[in-house]
This record gives structure tokens, C-alpha cells and sequence, in this order.
């Protein structure tokens, strides 16, 4: 239990990998750490760019 | 009312009232409650998602259709309940660009786009199968060249 209102069950042991379930709200996102962590370095490393580092890039025409 | 910034990037800044966008949730680790679009070049496909609390904050986004015109973004119940949009087409989409210092290697990312609707934007997680966390800018458009 998380708080009063995240439930996180065993669901599953199988040899070496387990299955959680998670019961959550459905305005808490529930997200992989590793995917968040993730989007948390492409942000970081889209944020360091100044303008000089964008090329003049029009937008490809429509197909 | 008008809003004023100092950013470091591009000096000061007048932003009207009406280009406020509400990131209730921020941005995934970079936090921020208010942002704007900044077109700094009609021509150009790169926008600066501007923060208005922060002056150095700033990212570059970009629409993702036209490079990639197959992308879908889906949303899991959660997550549309979250952001109050339960279809995506509803929103403006815009991808996040990582920079480089060739444009080959610019990659944007189409797992956690940032959808606009009304003022508010938020960073979502998309459910759509690949939909990768970085992919070269250019890999969509080069391949729907070869259809």
C-alpha cells in the first residue's frame, strides 16, 4: 500500500521475474522508472541546446 | 496583460496573456508550471517551448507529422483522465528535439510527446507501438521517401 489509495500486489512469481500489479487512481500516472528516467534525459538534454544549435530547418512539405 | 521575461537565450520577451500555456504537471524532470510557444522563424520546424518561470528553461519541439506522418499518439485511460483529453487529435501535438551538431543526428522524442489544448499542455506517455524515446529526427521522413 501507497498512501491510502495505491494497492501493489505480487501477481505472478516465475522463476527469476515477478509480476506486480498496480491498483492506483486513474489521475495517478503509473509509469516504468526506467521509461520516466528516460524522458527525463531527453528533456535535460533537449533543454541544453541554444539557438545557434538549431539549423535553418523548414518543415517537409505535406505528402 | 501582457507578461514579461528576461530569457537568457533570447533577451527580453513580451508574451500576451493568451500565449500562457498551464503545464499543471510541468515538464517530466524539468518541472515548470507556465511555458509559451516561441516561434523565433516562420520557416523554420523548430519552436522554443519557452518556460515562464524560468528564463534559461527552454526546449526545441517540433510537429512530428510531418517527418513522421505514420505517428500515432494513444493514451491509456490514465492518462487521458489525467490530462482531461480523451482524443489525442483534439490537441496540438509537439515532440521534443534533442540538438546535435549535424542535423542527421537531431532525434526527437515520440514516447513522451507534449499535447496542447486550450491553454493547458502536458507531457504524456504514449502507448502507440513505435513510438521510440529518441529516433533520429530525419529516419521518418527519409523512409516515406522510399513508398
Amino acid at each position: 500500500m501507497i498512501g491510502s489509495d495505491v494497492v501493489i500486489q505480487v501477481v505472478e512469481i516465475s522463476g527469476n521475474s515477478v509480476r506486480l500489479g498496480i491498483d492506483a487512481p486513474r489521475e495517478i500516472g503509473v509509469y516504468r522508472e526506467e521509461l520516466w528516467e528516460a524522458v527525463k534525459r531527453e528533456n535535460a538534454e533537449a533543454a541544453s541546446a541554444g539557438p545557434a544549435d538549431l539549423p535553418k530547418l523548414p518543415l517537409p512539405p505535406k505528402r | 496583460m501582457e507578461l514579461t521575461l528576461q530569457s537568457t537565450r533570447f533577451g527580453a520577451l513580451t508574451i500576451a496573456a493568451e500565449s500562457v500555456i498551464e503545464f499543471p504537471d510541468g515538464l517530466i524532470g524539468l518541472g515548470g508550471s507556465r511555458y509559451t510557444l516561441l516561434t523565433r522563424d516562420e520557416d523554420s520546424a523548430f519552436v522554443w517551448l519557452h518556460s515562464l518561470d524560468d528564463p534559461e528553461l527552454a526546449l526545441p519541439v517540433t510537429q512530428p507529422w510531418p517527418f513522421f506522418p505514420d505517428y500515432e499518439v494513444r493514451l491509456s485511460d490514465g492518462e487521458s483522465e489525467r490530462v482531461g483529453i480523451t482524443d489525442p487529435a483534439m490537441a496540438d501535438v509537439w515532440v521534443t528535439v534533442r540538438a546535435a551538431p549535424a542535423i542527421e543526428d537531431f532525434t526527437v522524442n515520440l514516447r513522451a510527446p507534449i499535447l496542447i489544448s486550450e491553454g493547458r499542455g502536458y507531457q504524456v506517455i504514449n502507448e502507440a507501438d513505435d513510438a521510440p524515446v529518441r529516433v533520429e529526427l530525419l529516419s521518418g521522413a527519409a523512409a516515406g521517401e522510399d513508398h
